[in-house]
């Protein structure tokens, strides 16, 4: 038995004869948020399918809580809450309906379904029917049937996705506030990684099909290598003026640079500069962000 | 399975569905209600042996149409409530295997269907003591001709939830159902072997229970295909 509560082994899935998704080995550990990152088409949604034994895998097998999708695929899923994709929804059904419709097949209890109604705040809609919900609140009803019976695994596929910023806001938090309060497992897949940067303690990035990088979100950061910018008055002058005092910068677009310089390193450059009567206007650090490093690795025909 | 079938019901709410499944049976009773108004002396004249059957016979004529037409439309609205936004990938993530899903669906519409008939074999009731045909009611062959033709049309039962379930587009299933029901209309002089026929309880033998035998048989293997067929499919 492995600690993973996910764990996918060589996961596969052609279309015809173009892998979508391509020995993917996903895993994802009690308690944590893991956020499944990918540009739009990189094979995310196959992937979420095939862990909820909605697909078939081609080759590759899905495990969830040591269990084989395909066998115990029933009291796998008695424990998982999902949200694939937009949210489905009975409209001409209400809220709570639409929820009763799911309890009875999740065995659930009856007041349950006020409590998911709380959560999400639909309590006051709850006798509306559907069809007249924002998409916000389609979305949050979506949460609702998905954390119906009390699952220990959440699967949220894009949940953000056409909500205004205040409910995104409302949806990151309720997120974040559940493996704290639950013990729930998340995974939450994203194009966007601002989006995953703000909830997830683990990441995963997926691109044409293919897991390209999976580690904790520190480890993502720490790959944004920081440089020092110099803008001085002349600063060909000023490097040449550098080289020969034997320190090596970049000069490039008329400024400086200094690359993974530690803080005297960095402190040595400026006094030389300053005995030599240059002037200094801007000593700046210039931190590569998490979207350039995610371009980067995706490559940009991916990204737009 | 209860408990599948409790969601089903519940699903089906403000749909007219529960109305379609009056209006069948009102509408046949209605027709034959004209029927026997405008032609009373002429019809009671050629039924005179036996004002009942006359009358049940009438009534059947009218209700083959009605079932393989109403079971087209029912069973296209039931997977309706699924691909309109496309639900299935929601149900299907529940705790529920693909075999109790579509048997939901396809027991739905036998259920409904059922009522139906049940209602038109009251409404015949009320018809034909209305027209004051005596209470001397021929109850056997009543239930006969109000439920055999519902069990001989199994076959369309289990080929229309396959149909309207694995395609999103409800055109194709609509116009399978309806032009099969138009055939079977015309399927006096087919051989007995042709589905479409036994709806009409016509065989060489004059058994209608042997059409019933055949659609019951047939329907159930049909249904069995059409299950492993959705159990093989990716959910879209």
């Amino acid at each position: 038995m492995s600690n993973f509560i996910i764990e996918t082994n060589k996961l596969t899935k052609k279309f015809g004869s173009s892998k979508v998704v391509n020995n993917v080995n996903l895993q994802v550990k009690k308690g944590e948020i893991y956020g499944f990152l990918g540009p739009n088409g990189a094979g995310k949604t196959t992937s979420i399918r095939m862990l909820l034994g909605l697909a078939r895998p081609t080759n590759g097998s899905v495990q969830i809580f040591g269990k084989d999708i395909k066998k115990e695929r029933l009291s796998i899923l008695k424990k998982v809450g999902s949200l694939v994709e937009y949210p489905s929804y009975y409209g001409h059904l209400t809220a709570y309906e639409n929820l009763e419709a799911a309890r009875l097949l999740l065995g659930a209890t009856k007041p349950r379904i006020d409590e998911v109604l709380a959560i999400v705040r639909l309590t006051k809609d709850a006798k509306r029917p559907v069809k007249g919900f924002s998409l916000g609140m389609k979305q949050r009803l979506g949460i609702a049937t998905a954390l119906l019976g009390n699952p220990e695994l959440l699967i949220l596929d894009e949940p953000t996705n056409g909500l205004d910023p205040s409910g995104i806001i409302e949806i990151r938090e309720l997120i974040k506030s559940m493996p704290k309060e639950h013990g729930i497992t998340i995974l939450i897949s994203s194009h966007l990684l601002s989006e995953i940067d703000q909830m997830a303690t683990q990441v995963g990035i997926i691109t044409k099909g293919q897991m390209i990088f999976q580690d904790s979100i520190l480890k993502l950061r720490a790959q944004s290598t920081s440089k020092i910018k110099l803008t001085v008055n002349d600063a060909e002058a000023a490097w040449k003026s550098l080289l020969t005092h034997g320190y090596r910068t970049d000069f490039n677009q008329n400024k400086l640079f200094i690359e993974n310089g530690s803080d005297d390193n960095v402190a040595e450059i400026v006094k030389s500069l300053v005995q030599n009567n240059y002037s200094i206007y801007r000593v700046e650090e210039e931190r590569k962000s998490l979207e350039e490093i995610f371009l980067e690795l995706t490559g940009l025909e991916g990204g737009l | 399975m209860a408990r599948v079938m409790v969601s089903e019901f519940l699903k089906i709410r403000r749909k007219m569905i529960l109305f379609l499944i009056l209006l069948g049976p009102m509408g046949v009773i209605g027709l034959e209600a004209v029927n026997f108004g405008v032609r009373y002396d002429w019809l009671t004249g050629v039924y005179k042996d036996d004002l009942w059957r006359g009358l049940i016979g009438e009534v059947s004529m009218l209700s083959i149409l009605t079932i393989l037409i109403g079971l087209t439309i029912l069973t296209s609205m039931i997977a309706t409530i699924e691909h309109q936004t496309n639900a299935w990938k929601q149900l299907l993530a529940l705790p529920i295997s693909k075999t109790q899903v579509f048997t939901g669906k396809a027991l739905l519409t036998v259920l409904l269907l059922f009522v139906s008939c049940l209602l038109l074999a009251i409404g015949t009731i009320v018809l034909g003591l209305l027209l004051k045909f005596g209470t001397d009611i021929p109850f056997l062959y009543l239930i006969e001709m109000c439920f055999f033709p519902y069990l001989a049309s199994l076959p369309f039962i289990a080929v229309q939830t396959w149909l309207a379930i694995t395609m999103k587009n409800q055109a194709v299933p609509l116009m399978i159902g309806i032009v099969g029901a138009i055939v079977s209309m015309y399927s006096m002089n087919f051989p007995d072997w042709v589905p479409w026929k036994w709806p009409l309880l016509l065989n060489d033998w004059d058994m209608p229970v042997y059409s019933v035998l055949a659609g019951l048989a047939i329907g159930i293997l049909l249904y069995f295909i059409g299950l492993l067929d959705f159990n093989r499919r990716d959910v879209k």
